[in-house]
Formats: C-alpha cells, structure tokens, sequence
C-alpha cells in the first residue's frame, strides 16, 4: 500500500508524520509506526547522504533537485539551520561524554551496535578509522570539506588489514588511497584506478543529528573518542 | 399530574455539557501534550495520538448530540436567556467539530503538496546550500535542506518508487 504523510506533531522534538490513508502515526526518526492500526510496523530506509548541492551535481549531473514553494520562500531556513538552531532549547539532556543536547553528531545503527561521531571533528579529522559493533568503517569527507559519508572498511576480494589513505589536490573527487591494492577512491566509495579499479565499498547509511535526538533513540551508543 | 419539563431540561443540559467537554477535550489535549519545547511522556503521547486519530468521529457524533439536546431543551419553553445559552454551547460543540479536522502543524509549517523539480544544471542555487539525495536506480534527487527544514515531509516517487523524504 502506498502511503501519503503528513506532518502531525512533534515528539521531544522529533517530529511525527501521519498517513492519510490509515491514520497511523509515524516517527520521523525511526520511521517506525508508535499508533494506530499499523503500529508496530516500520519504513524502509532509503539510502541518503547530507551533501553539498556543488558536490551533489559533480556526482548525479542528470539528477532533479526539488523546487522552492515560492510562497513560502520567505519561511525557509538560511543556510546552516542545523547550526542556527544549536541555540535552541532541548526538553531532553544526556549529560555524557561532554557533549551538549545540540552538538551535531553523524550517527550510525548498524552491525547490531550504535555509533556516534561529532560531526566537527570527523571534518577536521577528515578521514576517520573506526569499529561499529566489530566492523570497522571509515568515515570520509568530501572534497568541499562538508560532505561526510561512511562505508566498510572492505574491498571486496581482498583479505587482510588495509589502510586507507587521505589524499587531496586530486582532481574528480579523489580523497583516498588504499596500501592493499594501490587504487584511488573517490567520494562515492569507486575505485577509478589501480586494481581495484571498477570496484566500489560498501555504503553504511548514516544519519547527522542532534545529541539529544540521536542518544534518545540510542541509548546504548557508543561516541567515538570518548571510550567504547 | 406532576410537571417534569425541570427534570428534562436538566437532562438535556447534563447531556450538552457532557458534548462540550467531550469535545474541547478531544481538540484541546492533543494540542497540549504534542507541542514544541515541552517534555512528551510515553503515555500522555500515547493518550494524545488516540485522541487525535479518533477525535475526528467524535466531535462529529458529540455535535449531533448537542443539536439534539438544545432542540429537546428548546421545546421545554425555558426562558429566552436561557435557550440562547445553550444554543451558543451546542454552536461551541459544532465549531470544535470543525476545529478538530484543522492540522495545527501543517498551519505552521504549510505542506508542499505538489512537488515540482528542476534538473540539476538549471538550478540556481547556491552550490554550498545542503541537499538530502537519494539515488534510487538511475534516478537521483536532492532535496534542499532550506526548504525542507520547513515542510519537514515530501511524498515523492523516485525510479518508480514512492519514498517519502523527511528532514
């Protein structure tokens, strides 16, 4: 069944979306079900990346990019809203970690574990080596010095340790180098060259959010750089 | 012979206060417990969102009653000032009626019902704004955070397939 949603209220800040065609309601986060006759059920999560519109065109130049409501342009954000509403009161606090309710995080469910990351520092970092649950993943930043996406650290058919490089003055959007296979990498997790080349790792959906929200729906995260 | 016009005129007003309690509940508690800037407990959401979803056939069903009750009160010929009361309570009833089909939050953050796009090379956006993409086959959409921090929910159908893009 195909369903329509509506923006239908908030909970501790995380919104909730109804379905028109049943009633049920909807957590934004989760996107599980929590009343109604579909309760209990979930939506599927689509793969998606928090990207720059510059870096986004480079890579999907035949893509479509949704349009202003021109009525309502006069209500939309000024860029960096996720930043502006940092001084924005939160209902919710976890005191943990030195981490403040709107610090910006890059959380990951995945592996049977969770895994938070302040954004500020992965974009400092630029290429964060880590573990979720057993896995290890990287975290890597784009070209525009923004655009943060995660993958397995695995290419396929290689076995043992490799180790991933930053590198940067490349052009199309190379950022990594692996010691294994010698191959170049481009933001999109490709390799465009050396023997890997054609090959692409595995992408591991993550979510930017705030502190409060993530620990929330989290409360068995774990922080990178603040223990296991 | 014993006159019970007090009697039933009591019903009818027990029977429209009943209406009018009912009813402000039924808009007024979702609205209170499911607002920005304020602690949400499990079971009060819980309570809220049932309201919410059936408040709808309730208001309906309590606005009948009411009209009923002031057209039985009516009848029992009490004093003017009196029958105006309560037909202004019984019109309260049916407003909240309405009232309880009016979604406050697409109010303040007006839907985008209709989506539109545009290519990605005739976009006149600024390149540093932020997107939310997707690439569903050979399908790819971006999805600017300026406006979609406002309407917060897009139903869309990307490579075929209906999604739903939420910020």
């Amino acid at each position: 069944m195909r369903l329509t949603f509506h923006l239908a209220g908030i909970n501790n800040q995380n919104f909730i979306m109804r379905d028109e065609e049943t009633g049920t309601y909807w957590q934004q986060i989760s996107g599980a079900a929590i009343s109604g006759p579909l309760k209990g059920r979930h939506l599927t999560l689509v793969l998606s990346d928090e990207l720059t519109l510059a870096t986004w065109k480079l890579e999907q130049p035949q893509g479509t990019v949704l349009d202003d409501v021109h009525e309502y342009i006069p209500e939309y954000a000024k860029r960096d809203w996720d930043v502006r509403m940092k001084r924005a009161p939160t209902v919710l606090a976890f005191p943990e970690h030195d981490l403040t309710g709107r610090d910006l995080m890059l959380g990951i469910q995945a592996f049977g574990a969770s895994r938070a990351f302040l954004y500020d520092r992965v974009v400092s970092e630029k290429l964060v080596k880590d573990h979720v649950g057993s896995e290890p993943v990287l975290l890597v930043v784009g070209p525009d010095d923004q655009s943060v996406r995660a993958f397995r650290d695995r290419i396929p058919g290689v076995e043992g340790v490799i180790n991933f490089y930053r590198i940067t003055g490349k052009p199309s959007g190379i950022v990594l180098m692996d010691d294994a296979t010698g191959s170049e990498w481009n933001f999109q997790g490709c390799a465009t060259s050396g023997k890997a080349k054609g090959q692409c790792l595995e992408p591991i959906p993550m979510l930017k959010d705030y502190w409060f929200d993530w620990r929330n729906y989290n409360p068995k995260t774990t922080v990178y750089g603040k223990g296991r | 012979m014993t006159n019970r016009a007090p009697t039933n005129r009591l019903i009818f007003t027990l029977v429209l206060l009943s209406c009018l309690g009912v009813s402000l509940v039924c808009v007024v508690y979702p609205i209170y417990v499911i607002r920005p800037f304020r602690h949400q407990g499990a079971n009060e959401l819980s309570a809220a969102l049932v309201v919410a979803r059936f408040r709808a056939v309730i208001t309906v069903i309590s606005a009948m009653a009411a009209i009923a009750a002031v057209i039985g009160y009516w009848r029992r010929r009490p004093p003017m000032w009196r029958r105006v009361l309560q037909a202004a309570a019984a019109l309260v009833v049916v407003a909240l009626a309405f009232l309880a089909r009016i979604n406050v939050y697409e109010l303040m953050f007006h839907p985008d019902i209709h989506p539109t796009f545009t290519a990605a090379q005739d976009v006149k956006l600024d390149g540093a704004e932020k997107v939310i993409s997707v690439r569903i086959g050979e399908a790819a959409r971006a999805y600017p955070i300026r406006s979609m921090s406002y309407h917060h929910v897009v139903n869309d159908v990307v490579g075929g397939i209906a999604i739903v893009a939420t910020y």
